[in-house]
């Protein structure tokens, strides 16, 4: 992608609609793979990777143009790898962020500079893949994390928020009735109705392009082992092509999700998820 | 013909829609001259058995051709049928009704057939969304010419084309620029396509895709619509400059995520080693995007927006990806820790540096106004490196020759010049033209090559009319939702 930028659409924002607001440019230090982004509605800011940089950068929440992050985390001590994924919990004040090596790491929300993790979630019963998206639901205690045990085979791995050291999830979703292929891009939890919700990727001869066998996925925080989906949103053999990213906007109902192969964000009405 | 598809038209794109259109109007034409062919048949029959023509000489066929004609099987009468024993209403699980229709949705009906069984019957997957942010019109990122048929060549990063236009192509002022054709469609592998090269012997295509399919493709000039390209190279993941040498025959690319430039041979396909890396702690290079190659003091020029970290041989087994040999290290070799965000640089190496060599010389600092540069072209003639300057929305031109914290020597900026986002240029030698191809504006435009300040271009090739508002989306990944000023935070 030529161009690395965070545009702010109005969430009314449709068709070939401009940006209310972008930040971009070097004095933003953002870069390219920012496959993680939170916003923390409690502080009023939001927080993305910065992978190249091994770093992690919040900005006040109504940065604008060529606008410094607010804090960063970066140096020796911090492990940072490769960041790509990441989520905030407002609550607790930390930041979760996966690793490369099968490690989650945990900041405080306010570190600043070279800080070292506040705990590390890592080791072979964790079945932590290779930084794999990952949600906080900070009202049930709960962190879910991506897992794969091979091609094909995503797993969601449900640990308890505060989890460290090598520790097993105390639930496992997936198997081959499930319809969790792969993970399309990071998930949401709506804790609310106790929800996970999940783009999972499509088959097919194009699969790294363009599937309409994708689509969006809602699991339940209680589920544990094979179980599907209670709803599937937007496939398969829906509008989705190649389901990324997807935000929650309760109040109106809506969930927005990302498509690669569209190159769109989409909004959709569905009531029945909040 | 653009490719189209399978989501519903009001998904497509304005051009995509147009060269639709075109097929639409074809297959009335066909219907219509069908029509009549019909209509005119029927009544030659009709006034042959009529006139009791057909019957008199014992012929059946006609009159069988009279009924296809007239529709085919007709409904004479009715009756009720006996009810079947037993008959009840059942609950028949939806997937089973769907019969062969359910076959052909496997993944659909196995998902359905499971949420019943847990006691979910509701299937919403064909919920249609309310709204979608999609810009129905091309967003150009790489440019080149193509001077032996004298054609412009430009990458789109938003409906995944390639689009070739007349080099002279005239632009009315409220429309935009007929393209003369296009490359695209899920055969193509053509996605976000950053650097570009067209082959001055026979015009072939080299489109780099960054960091979607991991595939350089390359396509002869004669390419059009969704074709598999004539030639495939399996790349490190995040490639996005290009330069040949043709006097070598070798063919280079810069790695974003791994701070690396891998040599291929020209011809390379398929899983082919490089040649060799120019890779290290040493180089300089920090997310490098642009390349060129500077064949007269035979140098290499390599833009980089800055963001670096080490990289050292993890241990065997602790790779996410497989690899080829001879590729560079990458992200699952990253010494933790070690990254740095430094100012953005232009980093100048001997053609054919490798491992971890020096740059000869940088340019770097403030007085430089580098903002994320991106595509770089030289004019050896007068010894000068253009750089599109993204971030900074400006052409940026230097002395080939500069190194440290230089001022540029002229700087092509301001609202006449419609600079939007840079993130290609070309210069055309021949005709003494400078392409620049703005992601943020729908724009490519001409410009002399001398050109400075805020100046008009000499004309502009264009995917919209113009004004039309930008998007900007390239790869959207993650969202977030500002539940405080209800807005949508999209990342690229």
């Amino acid at each position: 992608m030529a161009h690395p930028q965070i545009a702010v659409f109005a969430s009314s924002a449709k068709g070939g609609a401009r940006p209310v607001r972008k930040i971009e440019g070097q004095g933003s230090l953002l870069g390219r793979t920012m496959h993680g982004i939170a916003y923390d509605p409690i502080h009023d800011e939001f927080t993305v990777p910065q992978q190249f940089g091994q770093a992690i950068l919040t900005y006040r929440g109504a940065a604008n143009g060529e606008e410094r992050p607010i804090r960063i985390i970066q140096g020796p001590h911090t492990q940072l790898d490769a960041p790509e994924h990441l989520d905030v919990d407002p609550v607790h004040n930390e930041i979760f962020v996966p690793t490369r090596h099968g490690t989650i790491l945990v900041f405080p929300r306010d570190g600043q500079g070279d800080v070292a993790p506040i705990r590390v979630l890592g080791g072979p019963e964790t079945l932590l893949g290779s930084d794999e998206p990952l949600a906080v639901d900070a009202v049930h205690n709960l962190l879910i994390s991506g897992g794969r045990l091979g091609r094909g085979q995503a797993r969601l791995l449900i640990f308890n928020r505060a989890d460290s050291g090598n520790t097993k999830p105390k639930a496992v979703v997936g198997g081959p009735r499930s319809g969790l292929n792969a993970f399309g891009g990071p998930f949401a939890v709506y804790p609310a109705k106790e929800e996970i919700i999940v783009s999972v990727r499509g088959t097919g001869p194009n699969a790294d392009m363009s599937s309409d066998e994708a689509y969006v996925g809602v699991w339940s925080i209680n589920d544990n082992g094979d179980v599907p989906p209670k709803y599937t949103i937007g496939g398969p053999k829906g509008v989705l092509r190649m389901p990324r990213g997807i935000a929650l906007d309760a109040k109106n109902k809506n969930m927005l999700v990302s498509d690669k192969r569209l190159n769109a964000v989409l909004t959709f009405h569905f009531p029945e998820i909040f | 013909m653009p490719p189209v598809e399978s989501f519903p038209l009001k998904y497509l794109g304005a051009e995509e829609v147009k060269q639709l259109d075109t097929r639409i109007r074809l297959q009335y034409m066909i219907d219509a001259a069908m029509f009549f062919l019909r209509a005119g048949l029927f009544t030659a029959l009709c006034v042959l058995a009529a006139a009791g023509l057909i019957s008199d000489l014992g012929l059946q066929w006609p009159l069988a051709v009279l009924n296809e004609l007239a529709g085919g099987a007709q409904l004479v009468r009715y009756d009720h049928l006996p009810p079947e024993e037993n008959e009840e209403c059942t609950y028949q699980p939806i997937a089973d009704a769907l019969g062969p229709l359910a076959a052909a949705m496997p993944l659909r009906s196995a998902l359905m057939q499971a949420r019943i069984a847990q006691g979910f019957t509701a299937d919403l997957s064909q919920r249609e969304p309310l709204r979608m942010i999609r810009d129905p019109y091309a967003a150009y990122s790489a440019v080149a010419v193509d001077n032996t048929n004298n054609e412009v060549v430009l990458t789109d990063e938003n409906l995944f084309n390639i689009w070739v236009y007349d080099r002279n192509a005239k632009t009315a002022p409220n429309a935009s620029t007929e393209p003369k054709r296009l490359i695209g469609g899920l055969n193509t592998k053509i996605e976000f396509q950053c650097g570009l090269y067209i082959d001055p012997a026979n015009g072939d295509i080299y489109a780099v895709n960054n960091d979607t399919i991991d595939t350089l493709v390359i396509f002869s000039r004669k390419a059009v619509g969704d074709v598999a390209p004539d030639r495939e190279l399996h790349t490190p993941h995040g490639t996005f400059g290009i330069a040949v040498d043709e006097s070598a025959k070798e063919l280079f690319l810069t790695v974003q995520h791994d701070n690396a430039i891998v040599v291929f041979n020209k011809l390379a396909r398929g899983t082919a080693s490089p040649l060799r890396v120019l890779q290290g702690d040493r180089t300089g290079l920090a997310d490098p995007h642009g390349m060129v190659l500077d064949t007269r003091n035979n140098l290499l020029f390599v833009t980089n927006h800055g963001s670096t970290h080490q990289v050292r041989p993890s241990s065997p087994g602790t790779r996410r990806r497989e690899e080829i040999a001879g590729w560079p290290l990458t992200r699952d070799d990253a010494v933790p820790g070690s990254g740095q965000i430094l100012p953005p640089s232009i980093t100048v190496y001997p053609k054919d540096a490798a491992g971890d060599a020096a740059p000869v010389r940088t340019i770097q600092g403030p007085k430089t106004q580098m903002d994320w540069p991106t595509a770089i072209a030289i004019d050896p003639e007068r010894n000068e490196i253009f750089v599109a300057n993204d971030g900074g929305n400006s052409v940026l031109v230097f002395p080939a020759a500069a190194s440290g914290d230089v001022a540029p020597l002229r700087v092509l900026k301001g609202p006449k010049t419609l600079i939007s986002n840079p993130t290609g240029v070309y210069l055309d030698q021949p005709h003494h033209e400078l392409w620049v191809a703005s992601f943020g504006n729908h724009t490519a435009a001409v410009y002399d090559p001398m050109a400075n300040g805020d100046a008009a271009p000499i004309r502009v090739i264009r995917s919209a009319p113009p004004d039309q508002a930008v998007p900007g989306l390239g790869n959207p990944h993650p969202l977030a939702y500002d539940s405080k000023r209800e807005q949508i935070l999209v990342p690229n």
